[in-house]
C-alpha cells in the first residue's frame, strides 16, 4: 500500500529505529511498511495515525485510489 | 527461527523463545544418548522398550510447542507474518519432497525414509524459506 510514512518520519527527523520504538514494533516492520512491502493491520495503522496526529487516510493511500 | 541483524535487539518474545528452545534441545540430546545407551546395554523388551524408544520424541514435541508458543507471543505482526509464511512455505517444500520420495520408495527406487526425520526436514525447509525472506527484505530495504 502506498503511504507517506517515510516523508512524515523524515519531516520529524526520526530514524526508522526511533519510529519503531514509538510504535513498539521492529525496525524491519517500519522499513517494510515504508517500502510498501507490508500492509499494517488496522490496529497498527491507527497507532501510526495517532502517533502523527493524522487520520489513517492522510497517511495511507486507499488501494482503489492507487489505480 | 528468526533473523535479526546483529545490531538489533531481540524482543521479549524472541528472548523467551530462546530460553525455552535451548533447554529443550539440550534435553533432547541428553535423552537421546541416555535412551540409546540403555536400550543397547539393558536390551529391554515390552513396555520398558516402548518407553525408552518414545522418550527422545518428547523433547521434540516440546520444541514444537515452544515454536507454537513463540508464534502466539510474538507481538510484532510483520515478524509474525513472515514467520508464518516461512513455516507454510517450509511445509509445502517438505510435503513435495516426502510425496516424491514416497512414490520413489514405493517403486523400490530409493531407501525407506524414517518418519522421525520429517520434523528436521521441515525445520530445514522452514529455515531456507526464512533465509530467502530475510534476504529479500534486506535487498528491498537497502534499495529503498
Amino acid at each position: 500500500m502506498i503511504n507517506r510514512l517515510r516523508d512524515l518520519r523524515g519531516a520529524r527527523g526520526w530514524s526508522q529505529q526511533h519510529l519503531a520504538e514509538q510504535l513498539e514494533v521492529s525496525r524491519q516492520s517500519v522499513n517494510a511498511i515504508e517500502t510498501g512491502r507490508y500492509d499494517p493491520s488496522l490496529p497498527l495503522a491507527f497507532k501510526i495515525a495517532e502517533l502523527f496526529g493524522l487520520a489513517i487516510e492522510d497517511i495511507f493511500v486507499s488501494p482503489t485510489r492507487e489505480q | 527461527m528468526f533473523s535479526i541483524r546483529r545490531h538489533e535487539k531481540l524482543n521479549a518474545a524472541q528472548r523467551r523463545y530462546l530460553l525455552r528452545f535451548f533447554p529443550a534441545m539440550g534435553a533432547y540430546v541428553a535423552v537421546l544418548f541416555g535412551c540409546t545407551w540403555l536400550i543397547r546395554d539393558l536390551k529391554p523388551t515390552g513396555a520398558l522398550l516402548a518407553l525408552l524408544s518414545v522418550m527422545p520424541a518428547l523433547p521434540i514435541v516440546l520444541v514444537i510447542v515452544v515454536m507454537g508458543a513463540y508464534l502466539l507471543e510474538e507481538r510484532d505482526e510483520f515478524i509474525r507474518n513472515r514467520l508464518v509464511s516461512a513455516m507454510v512455505g517450509g511445509l509445502g517444500i517438505m510435503l513435495a519432497i516426502t510425496s516424491v520420495w514416497g512414490f520413489l520408495e514405493n517403486g523400490g527406487a530409493v531407501a525407506h525414509f524414517p518418519t522421525f526425520l520429517t520434523f528436521p526436514l521441515w525445520c530445514g525447509c522452514f529455515g531456507l524459506c526464512q533465509c530467502v525472506a530475510s534476504l529479500r527484505d534486506r535487498v528491498a530495504g537497502d534499495a529503498a
